[in-house]
């Protein structure tokens, strides 16, 4: 991976509202464990990162979001390689940060992804 | 002339404050002369039981009206007028003082759930589908007669029971308010569908009146356009909505109108996020909806509104170089605000409770002033 490598995050449809996503795509939750899966886009295209993800794993997705590795470093949040699950996939780490911080950051992603725009859509609706 | 006092129902609830009634109310009183002259020609019947039916003119020179509002909560005093007594026979005022009794004595029975039908035949209990239609939840009418000064309290509930009784209802008809899209309208036959946010489809007419609105949601129904339509609707005996019997009122809402879309979350389900994900509890989205209702100003950009993965709400606002969240417990009613300012890196936060009214004010003054400060 590199500063300008992708990291592709799938959204949920509910969390998607007439074309704006939440800040919530970039936060962990809880069952995250501090550690917000991602695609990494050096290995994997958007749509087949989508393909996977809703083939493979059984999951719903709109689409394909984006932000690089830089923009994670600028909020000083660590991006490691995770293959355990599946090759293509990687991990930001939020471990450490309090609530508030980890708002921030998310919204300061979100805002990142949504100046790229979408990098994969499944359709138009939502 | 004779003017008598005949039934003076209590209407109960803010609406009826300070001597108030709202005029759709006048169309359940119209409804219970209807029913009044019914039951009384049933009552000249069973005293005469060789005639087959009530004497021509029976009803003539006869009439409610209403002829007095007084106060304690609305009062409305309805008169029995009688133009000339000897157009109506003094006793006959008797059958019409037996029906006003017995209509009262069944809604008694109604609200106790007691069997009705020893006071009504089960034919005339269809005009309850007419009568107290407009009744909202927590209002009532209390009936006393001159006999019985114990209140009979005809409610949605009771009114619900009353329809029901009788075995030729297929179910009944209320005052709605629904919210959906518009798949289709025929202008030739001037009826439409409308698909309700959980799916369901319902039918309805449309009115000349209406007919731009339907127009409009029919051709936005690929972006999503979505509609409010307020009117009578009728549900089957599950309370299922079946149809749009008539239109009221019909508007195109704000894509982000906050009922929609709360209405829209409900059809969540446990696990709707990676096989976790709490579904939003639906006694919590009623409150949500309601609160925003109360306390969100109509001239504020609305929020978007997202589940979160514990089963609650989060409010989210782009104002400017301001991002704003609001996550929202829905079992507590505590939410947590956290604004972030891009442009100078600062951010706040704070924990509101949305079960009062002041920290309700503070947080709309903190947006106004993200939207620019104009009130």
């Amino acid at each position: 991976m590199t500063a300008s490598t992708l990291l592709l995050r799938q959204v949920n449809p509910s969390w998607l509202q007439h074309g704006r996503i939440t800040s919530q795509v970039f936060k962990p939750t809880p069952k995250d464990n501090e550690r917000l899966s991602v695609y990494d886009g050096d290995q994997i295209s958007p749509e087949r990162s989508w393909g996977h993800y809703t083939t493979t794993l059984g999951h719903v997705s709109v689409g394909v979001m984006a932000v690089t590795v830089a923009e994670c470093d600028a909020r000083r949040l660590p991006v490691e390689p995770d293959p355990t699950p599946f090759p293509a996939h990687a991990v930001i780490r939020f471990d450490g940060f309090s609530n508030s911080q980890k708002e921030k950051s998310a919204k300061y992603l979100k805002r990142a992804a949504e100046n790229r725009g979408w990098q994969y859509r499944a359709d138009a609706t939502g | 002339m004779s003017i008598e006092r005949f039934l003076y129902p209590r209407l109960k609830g803010p609406r009826f404050e300070d001597r108030a009634i709202p005029l759709e109310f006048l169309r359940d009183l119209a409804v219970l002369e209807e029913m009044v002259v019914e039951l009384a020609k049933l009552e000249f019947l069973r005293d005469n039981p060789n005639r087959k039916r009530s004497p021509k003119g029976f009803t003539e020179g006869i009439e409610l009206k209403l002829t007095a509002i007084e106060d304690g909560s609305a009062r409305p005093i309805i008169s029995l007028v009688v133009a000339s007594t000897a157009l109506f026979p003094l006793n006959h005022q008797t059958f019409f003082e037996r029906a006003r009794d017995n209509i009262v004595k069944a809604i008694a029975a109604a609200e106790n759930s007691l069997p009705v039908t020893g006071y009504l035949p089960e034919k005339t209990l269809t005009y309850f589908d007419r009568i107290g239609r407009s009744l909202r939840d927590g209002e009532a009418i209390e009936f006393t007669t001159p006999t019985s000064q114990e209140a009979a309290k005809l409610t949605k509930e009771t009114r619900r029971r009353l329809v029901l009784a009788s075995s030729r209802a297929q179910g009944m008809t209320e005052d709605t308010t629904i919210r959906g899209c518009v798949p289709e309208a025929d202008q030739e036959n001037m009826s439409f569908e409308v698909r309700l946010l959980d799916g369901t489809k319902v039918k309805g007419d449309i009115a000349p009146q209406h007919l731009d609105t339907i127009r409009d949601a029919w051709n936005g129904y690929s972006t999503g356009t979505r509609v409010l339509i307020q009117g009578i609707g009728r549900f089957n005996r599950n309370e299922r909505l079946q149809a749009l019997e008539s239109i009221e009122h019909i508007c195109l809402l704000d894509p982000l109108d906050v009922p929609a879309r709360l209405e829209e979350l409900r059809s969540l389900r446990d696990g709707w996020l990676e096989g976790q994900g709490l579904a939003p509890p639906s006694e919590g989205l009623d409150w949500l909806s309601h609160a925003f209702d109360r306390n969100y100003p109509e001239d504020l950009p609305l929020p978007f509104l997202y589940p979160t993965e514990e089963g609650g709400i989060q409010a989210e606002w782009s104002l400017g170089p301001n991002e704003v969240s609001l996550e929202i417990d829905l079992k507590s009613h505590t939410s947590d605000w956290h604004k972030l300012n891009v442009e100078t890196d600062t951010d706040e936060s704070r924990s509101l409770h949305l079960d009062n009214q002041s920290e309700w004010k503070d947080m709309v003054g903190w947006i106004r002033d993200m939207n620019g400060g104009e009130e």
